[in-house]
């Protein structure tokens, strides 16, 4: 009888899946980039790995399906573990586009030679230093570094004005880094580009050495510094609005912008390829055409707030000013095979044991 | 061959049926060693260097310590709530199992921010007075929440069994004189052993397996290596995951020559099993209970339950919306709950084979099979789910069969939570009297309807018990189901995933909570309710 049971159950939930009905028109996030009808299916298709999490971008991606009628399939994970999934797959992959939250799993496939080239059409709209020069990646939108602090312990007026800065004595057992997280890695290769090598290697040295202490990620650092147990921290701006969104007025942490030319102020760019296996190249294009459309990065910024690169959109007012280093100086290329040794001189560092 | 070995070894149907699943189960092992080989990892090597032995270390450290706290604190459980006079029995037995459904990232994110400084427990606190600055972290913090979140791969499996002791020996014992704890020394621990053993093994495999927690509790081990390493050095991340397959067969290994399980019963189950009166003990034993279940459960949720309410009243007073809608909610709750559930019941009707063949016939092949699938519990999820993979694109056949669907994943979470089911199944087993078959052989009663009137009914809570364990990890699952579920699929794993990692913790929140409510609920159907009705 149980048995019966059970079997009608999965019966039920195996229908349950496999129907899903098509909408007329969106809703809610959805509805704010594409408010009209939706198209009768084009007959195209396209699929996507996305390391960009649902809560973000599935509104884009059902504006994308329902504005062009094109179907939408879409696999949720890391960005590591999809790059990695993606090697294991090969040539038989499913995804037709990656997206990234950060340039390193995207440098990865890069040298595993399974990306292919985006047309210049796609290219074109960002500015030139937010695409690949081989054409391989383009961004999307963009991530600021800057550095979270308890408001209660520190005022903006006592913080300083660049990263190295912070080896000095007045921060020791102060600052969190999250070494392990990947644009933190991005950040830190960006970091031996421009500096070079020793010098960026000396200056995490340093910071090991005035005790600086590892968090694994952006989110966990915010939080710590939100509830004062530890009193600074280099992250993404793009955490502390989240939390300040869930936690209200007992997170008790801000961003601090460092000074515009410092390393510490970069622009950590999301990017989205097209893989080299994919048949269905157009739609994909489309795809990564419509990630650049006005509607969208106003999204980006208004909803997400992030930064917006292409269409002419400014960032929503709310985030700090973006200005000369983050735009136009950094080779975003370097990133892919930089990042490997970035790894490694991170974990020589020491500080994942802190 | 003659009728004795034919006894020894079992029917030659059963041998090769083990032989297959045995095979199955060692898709991941097969993927490693041919990847290192192909990658050209270098185990030696890596081995030779001190920035493995460290990090080797701290696994087996932080994975003996752990074992031994979730074993005893595990079987104090088990026998408070099954045998003794406790208060509230009923429920502790419902919540008591909970900690397994916490997936680590956000079970140990949580525990982080109720009993960190500046934490909820700490504000809590300090309204009395009292000001606790322990921070959990390092070894201190990984072992402690390892220990919560582990106990019930030993409470579980020991209270089922426990509850099939049977009555006479220990009636002998009270009988003979001997007053209640002696009792529980001479004669129930002897019988609990074993299961004691291969529960604190899954302890010892799952600590040096898990990434979430020991990243966020910041202890650097031999997980932690892998996955650091996976994108920046592939081919050191795969010779270090088969040093980490390695070390797990050779706890096996240990395992099986020290704990010679005697998996017999040759005693029937008669009544209920025997209840002692805690006395004087009543008060330290619910403080302890008590204790664990605020640690385990209470830490959490207290964290899970602000982050939610917090989401929900920023929407109810017109602030910033949720991320999720009560549809996605509903879906990836009814993927959960289907796909949990055809695991564990596609789990112990791939386990029970293996365990008759163990547990009747003694048999080589069977401890093989069995080995193979305990010492794949210490892979880390991901590594089962890019092996799969990686096998259903060597074959055609395979991959337009399995590629995409439910099926590769089941199979996948069976490969990955299998060996869970294996210690409770080998009991449940053994408890079968061979008296009671003989009885029935004689009658004239053939093999199948044996199965179904004299093995079933005494392995009822056995199975509901291996089940359990099964479905509550399954549950929980996460990267097994991101990289190989069908597109598309999500369940309340993959969403609080997605949601936590982009600090929607609001939404997070939320779906831990049902996540846990749907747990209690398969806890007390499949568990409990079982049980008490034997």
């Amino acid at each position: 009888m149980r048995l019966r049971i059970l079997l009608s159950t999965l019966i039920a939930a195996l229908v349950f899946t496999s129907c899903s009905s098509d909408p007329t028109s969106l809703d809610g996030r959805a509805a704010e980039i594409y408010p009209g009808e939706c198209s009768s299916g084009n007959g195209r298709s396209v699929t996507i790995y996305s390391g960009r999490t649902e809560n973000l971008i599935l509104p884009v991606l059902e504006a994308f399906g329902c504005e062009t009628g094109t179907d939408v399939q879409v696999r949720w994970g890391a960005s590591t573990d999809l790059a990695l999934l993606i090697n294991e797959e090969g040539d038989r992959t499913q995804a037709d586009v990656f997206l990234s939250r950060s340039p390193g799993p995207v440098g990865y496939l890069e040298s595993n030679g399974l990306l292919g080239t985006i047309s210049s059409d796609v290219l074109s709209l960002v500015d030139e230093q937010n695409h690949s020069s081989a054409g391989t990646w383009v961004g999307f939108s963009g991530r600021k570094r800057v550095m979270v602090y308890n408001i209660d312990e520190y005022s903006p007026e006592d913080l300083p004005d660049s990263v190295f800065d912070l080896t000095g004595e007045e921060y020791r057992n102060k600052v969190a880094l999250p070494g392990t997280n990947g644009s933190f890695i991005d950040w830190f290769t960006v970091f031996m580009d421009q500096h070079g090598k020793d010098v960026a290697t000396q200056w995490l040295t340093d910071m090991v050495d005035n005790g600086a202490r590892y968090y694994p990620n952006n989110r966990s650092i915010v939080e710590a510094t939100g509830r004062g147990e530890i009193a600074m921290g280099l992250v993404n701006h793009y955490y502390n609005y989240q939390e300040q969104a869930a936690s209200g007025s007992t997170h008790r942490a801000e961003n601090y912008d460092f000074n515009n030319e410092d390393i510490g102020s970069l622009l950590i760019i999301t990017a989205a390829t097209i893989l080299d296996s994919s048949t269905n190249v157009e739609a994909s294009e489309d795809l990564l055409e419509y990630l650049l459309s006005a509607p969208v990065q106003q999204y980006f910024t208004d909803r997400t707030f992030e930064y917006p690169l292409a269409a002419g959109v400014s960032p929503n007012s709310t985030l700090p000013e973006l200005t000369a280093l983050e735009i136009g100086s950094v080779n975003f290329d370097e990133l892919g095979g930089g990042f490997e040794e970035a790894s490694r001189i991170i974990e020589a560092s020491g500080i994942l044991n802190r | 061959m003659n009728q004795a070995e034919i006894k020894h070894r079992g029917p030659a149907g059963l041998q090769i049926a083990v032989l297959g699943l045995a095979f199955l189960f060692s898709f991941p092992a097969l993927y490693l060693l041919w990847r290192n080989f192909t990658e050209g990892g270098d185990p030696l090597e890596l081995i030779a260097t001190r920035r493995i032995l460290d990090p080797l270390w701290r696994s087996v450290s932080l994975a003996l310590t752990v074992s031994a706290t979730a074993a005893f604190i595990g079987t104090a459980l088990a026998w408070l709530t099954t045998r003794t006079d406790l208060f509230g029995k009923r429920i502790w037995r419902i919540v008591l199992p909970i900690p397994l459904v916490f997936p680590t990232f956000i079970g140990a994110a949580a525990f982080i921010r109720t009993m960190n400084p500046g934490g909820l427990a700490n504000r809590i606190l300090s309204e009395f007075g009292i000001e606790t600055v322990i921070e959990m972290r390092g070894f201190f913090g990984a072992w402690s929440v390892l220990t919560l979140f582990c106990y019930p791969y030993v409470y579980l499996p020991v209270a089922a069994r426990l509850r099939q002791l049977p009555r006479s020996l220990e009636e002998n014992a009270r009988v003979l004189g001997q007053r209640p704890y002696q009792t529980l020394f001479r004669v129930v621990l002897p019988q609990i052993g074993s299961v004691v053993a291969a529960g604190t093994l899954l302890v010892f495999l799952y600590t040096i397996s898990d990434f979430g927690a020991v990243q966020l509790m910041r202890y650097d081990t031999l997980a932690r290596s892998i996955f650091t390493a996976q994108l920046a050095d592939q081919s050191a991340a795969l010779a270090l995951s088969l040093i980490l397959l390695v070390l797990a067969g050779v706890i096996v290994a240990f395992e099986r020559l020290f704990s010679r399980a005697k998996f017999t019963a040759d005693e029937a189950l008669v009544g209920e099993p025997i209840q002692y009166s805690l006395g004087k003990w009543r008060f330290p034993a619910i403080g302890f209970v008590s204790l664990t279940f605020l640690l385990s459960v209470g830490a959490p949720l207290l964290a899970l339950g602000d982050w939610a309410t917090d989401g929900l009243l920023r929407t109810t007073r017109g602030g910033y919306p949720l991320t999720i809608d009560r549809e996605q909610v509903w879906e990836s709750t009814w993927n959960t709950f289907s796909i949990s559930v055809l695991a564990g019941i596609v789990a112990v009707l791939a386990i029970l084979p293996i365990a008759f063949l163990i547990a009747r016939y003694k048999s080589r092949i069977g401890s093989i099979a069995h080995s193979i699938i305990i010492a794949t519990f210490a892979l880390p999820g991901i590594l089962i789910a890019l092996a799969m993979r990686f096998w259903t694109l060597r074959s055609d056949w395979a991959y337009d069969l399995v590629n995409n669907t439910e099926v590769l994943l089941i199979f996948a979470y069976i490969v990955r939570f299998g060996s869970l089911a294996m210690g409770i199944l080998l009991v449940a087993v053994s408890a079968v009297p061979k008296r009671l078959h003989e009885a029935g052989k004689i009658l004239g009663v053939n093999r199948i309807s044996r199965f179904a009137r004299i093995d079933l009914p005494i392995m009822a809570p056995g199975l509901g018990a291996a089940a359990g364990l099964v479905i509550l990890s399954t549950m929980k699952e996460l990267p097994i189901t991101l990289l190989i579920s069908p597109l598309g699929f999500s369940t309340l794993a993959t969403r609080i995933f997605s949601s936590f990692e982009d600090a929607f913790v609001a939404e997070a929140g939320i779906m831990a909570l049902i996540l846990v409510g749907l747990s209690s609920i398969l806890t007390w159907f499949l568990v409990i309710r079982r049980s008490d009705h034997l």
